[in-house]
């Protein structure tokens, strides 16, 4: 498994132009919730044109579905396309490429709940706020999902408490 | 680094208070690399796990 490097997969992102918001963990993690993960989980722009240039990134990026890597299979325009979730290896790590979350939320019903973060000068990406990211894990009420609800809950109200 | 203290330690629902404080006491690029070491940390021990196996 490659070393996981996010400043990476968000740089050859942003090279390509590519719209889309960070989600999932790592959203989470960015506003100061104590968790592990062990992948970065985006929502992209399903726009044709976005598509295109998402997938050059994910060849650069040399992205392959993570459970047939020996196969070396990558997404094509229609997966990317689809609501779906794109389950990827690349060589800068694990990167999830989903076209909703929650109940039937794509990239521009996100757009709005989400804010704007720089990792670096010039290399601005949005990440999904963390209230939205809440309540995505409300609706999804997987096992996984509500096992971290307690902690982002506290992580909201110690920020609220802050500001 | 350590966690700041200062309040309850844990919620009610048991949440570790002190580490929230603490990553809310780094800047957002200091968390994500909080994250980034522990992922791949785990990576290479699993690694070496795995080739001593």
């Amino acid at each position: 498994m490659a070393q996981l490097r996010i400043r990476e997969i968000l740089r050859a992102l942003r090279r390509h132009e590519v719209n889309f918001i960070v989600v999932g963990g790592i959203s989470a993690v960015l506003q100061g919730a104590p968790l592990n993960t062990f992948d970065l989980d985006i929502v992209h722009s399903r726009e044709s044109g976005n598509v295109q240039r998402l997938i050059l990134a994910l060849r650069e990026m040399e992205a392959v579905y993570r459970l047939q890597s020996q196969r070396k299979l990558s997404p094509s325009e229609s997966h990317l396309e689809s609501k779906g979730h794109q389950l990827l290896a690349t060589k800068f790590g694990p990167l999830d490429v989903l076209g909703e979350i929650g109940h039937s939320r794509s990239y521009a019903d996100l757009l709005p709940l989400s804010f704007e973060w720089s990792p670096e000068p010039g290399n601005d990406v949005r990440v999904l706020g963390l209230e939205t990211h809440i309540l995505v894990k409300e609706e999804v009420a997987a096992p996984k999902d509500l096992a971290v609800l307690p902690v982002l809950r506290r992580t909201l109200e110690e920020r609220s408490r802050r500001s | 680094m350590q966690p700041e203290h200062g309040g309850s330690e844990y919620s009610e629902d048991g949440v570790d208070l002190t580490l929230i404080r603490w990553m809310l006491s780094l800047t957002p690029s200091e968390r994500l690399q909080v994250v980034e070491d522990h992922a791949n940390e785990i990576i290479e021990l699993r690694e070496s796990i795995r080739a001593a196996g």
